[in-house]
């Protein structure tokens, strides 16, 4: 394999050894974690937007369902601040109650209630609790089922779990530096003898870390390489696998080009960051020589 | 011109033996003796760490030029002086000053510029074993930052002026005492340092070697490197009769015995 040459014989240390495999596998979690929180953004964007300003009326079933949800119709329609009205199928329900009940959902003769959806207009508010007792008025039972609500919670908890991956990735970094300021102060150690011959021969301090972080930018980087690619394969593997369960049950987990973009940006930062940190550690040690 | 006696090789050299000493590209500034004290220690104690002082009171000054032997029983403190002077160490006491430059105010990152004027022989070599020896003597060219382009030529060249073309890729391990400390020496001499400081250099090797080593160093010190050779060889002081320093238990001695500071070393 080619490898930079060095004035410190770099490659035999058994601390840098391991160091393309741990960079490797921290990337590969980093890389995951990431692809996690871009993923669960893109989703908790999705639904705000796909459900925001959306009401649904649920008329129960019963003898006069069919003259209630009319009526019910009716009167959304004359509401102020509602821009559109829409009653959902029965086919469309039965799509959605397909993960739970099965194909056969219209043979079952159970008793559903008709769905309407109910847009309402951005710039409007709408007084829910009086809209509500309106609607029983002329259609006894009905539920106005307010997105909002739920909405915020399905959100909080995409925000969440958003945080917590973007938190495991800083942390997987925070474990890459202090790997890495391990095996550079290890290999600070074992070769000292080096070090001095060439501080005595006139080496900066810069001299002796660029000879560090010439063989680290080697090793990460094949690691780095490496974990990125696993990382990015598991993930078009979740992508091909997600796309066949439709159905709503799982948000989209396709990433956008942009967001390959970002991902692809994470191992050469991880690198730099790596690299960066073996510099620092080489001149704080070194510093601290007479 | 600088005419060298070396053995090994027939490239540079003179119908009488002696070889052409390469010219330096790298070198600017002209290396004719300056003016002044190149070293002085004035009251200068050392120790190693929170150890006893190994290193006593010493001062002396050594004219920029001059060529000193540095003479005293093993464990007398010839190395610890040495030591002081290629700057691996600052002294506890007193100060000491390189090129007119006081070195205890020297900041470090200006420390490495100073160590460039000089060129050290370690005892022990201390070659890198996994370079090559062309890799190990091109060492302070590349640290200099010279164009990796004119090394290798520049480096090849004085090889062979030390004799060991035959011998350019190969690694010191595989070399033979000799051998390494023409490298060393190669290694100390290949960016012209205005002082070179050898410590027991002909300690490694036979006695026709060292002869030639001390042949070679003289004609260093010819061409204006200020030259210190620290060594207990009896033989060599008798045949090169340079100005010595002597240092007995940390303490400069006269040449009866006596703690003074030598007359020789004023040059």
């Amino acid at each position: 394999m080619i490898r930079p040459s060095t004035d410190l014989p770099l490659s035999d240390d058994p601390a840098s050894r391991y160091l393309p495999w741990t960079v490797g596998l921290l990337v590969f979690l980093a890389t995951l974690s990431l692809a996690a929180g871009m993923i669960l953004s893109s989703a908790g964007e999705n639904w705000r937007r796909s459900i925001s300003g959306t009401l649904t009326i649920q008329v129960p079933a019963g003898p006069d369902q069919q003259t209630s949800a009319q009526s019910a119709i009716d009167l959304l329609r004359a509401t102020p601040g509602v821009d559109s009205v829409r009653r959902i199928s029965g086919g469309e329900v039965a799509t959605m109650l397909e993960p739970w009940l099965g194909t056969q959902v219209s043979t079952l003769d159970l008793p559903m209630p008709v769905l309407i959806d109910a847009t309402v207009d951005s710039g409007k508010s709408i007084d829910i609790e009086a809209l509500s007792t309106r609607l029983s008025a002329v259609a006894p039972g009905t539920v106005v089922d307010e997105h909002a609500v739920w909405l915020r919670r399905l959100t909080d908890l995409a925000a969440i779990a958003e945080t917590v991956s973007l938190s495991v990735m800083v942390f997987v970094l925070i474990s890459a530096i202090m790997t890495v300021v391990f095996t550079t102060r290890t290999g600070l150690a074992i070769h000292s003898d080096v070090v001095e011959v060439l501080h005595l021969i006139g080496a900066h301090d810069s001299y002796v870390a660029r000879q560090f972080q010439v063989h680290t930018l080697w090793l990460a980087g094949i690691g780095a390489a490496a974990g990125f690619a696993l990382g990015a394969g598991a993930i078009l593997v979740l992508q091909i696998y997600g796309a066949r369960l439709s159905g709503g049950l799982l948000p989209d987990i396709a990433l956008s080009g942009l967001q390959w973009g970002v991902l692809c940006l994470m191992p050469v930062a991880a690198v730099l960051l790596v690299v960066a940190t073996v510099g620092v550690t080489v001149r704080r040690v070194l510093g601290r020589l007479t | 011109m600088v005419a060298l006696l070396l053995s090994g090789s027939d490239s540079g050299r003179r119908a009488d033996g002696y070889a052409i000493l390469p010219p330096n590209p790298f070198r600017k500034e002209k290396l004719v003796a300056a003016v002044g004290d190149i070293v002085r220690f004035e009251s200068v104690g050392m120790r190693y760490r929170l150890g006893a002082e190994v290193l006593h009171d010493v001062s002396f000054s050594l004219a920029a030029g001059s060529f000193h032997f540095l003479t005293g029983p093993s464990g007398a403190g010839k190395s610890s002086l040495m030591r002081l002077m290629y700057l691996a160490h600052r002294p506890s006491r007193g100060s000491i000053s390189m090129f007119g430059r006081d070195v205890s105010t020297v900041p470090r990152p200006e420390l490495a510029a100073l160590r460039r004027r000089i060129g050290v022989v370690f005892q022990d070599f201390r070659l890198l074993d996994h370079l090559s020896a062309l890799d190990n003597v091109a060492l302070p060219l590349r640290i200099a930052g010279a164009k990796e382009g004119q090394i290798r030529d520049h480096v090849a060249e004085l090889l062979r002026w030390v004799g060991l073309e035959e011998q350019i890729d190969a690694k010191p391990t595989t070399l033979s005492g000799g051998e390494q400390q023409r490298v060393a020496i190669a290694r100390a001499v290949i960016a012209r340092p205005q002082i070179l400081l050898a410590d027991e250099p002909t300690g490694n090797v036979d006695g026709e070697i060292a002869i030639r080593l001390m042949y070679l160093l003289e004609e260093l010190n010819k061409i204006g490197t200020t030259v210190v050779v620290a060594t207990h060889n009896e033989a060599l002081l008798e045949r090169f009769p340079h100005p010595r320093i002597r240092i007995e238990n940390g303490i400069l001695a006269g040449p009866d015995g006596a703690n003074a500071a030598p007359e020789t070393a004023e040059t």
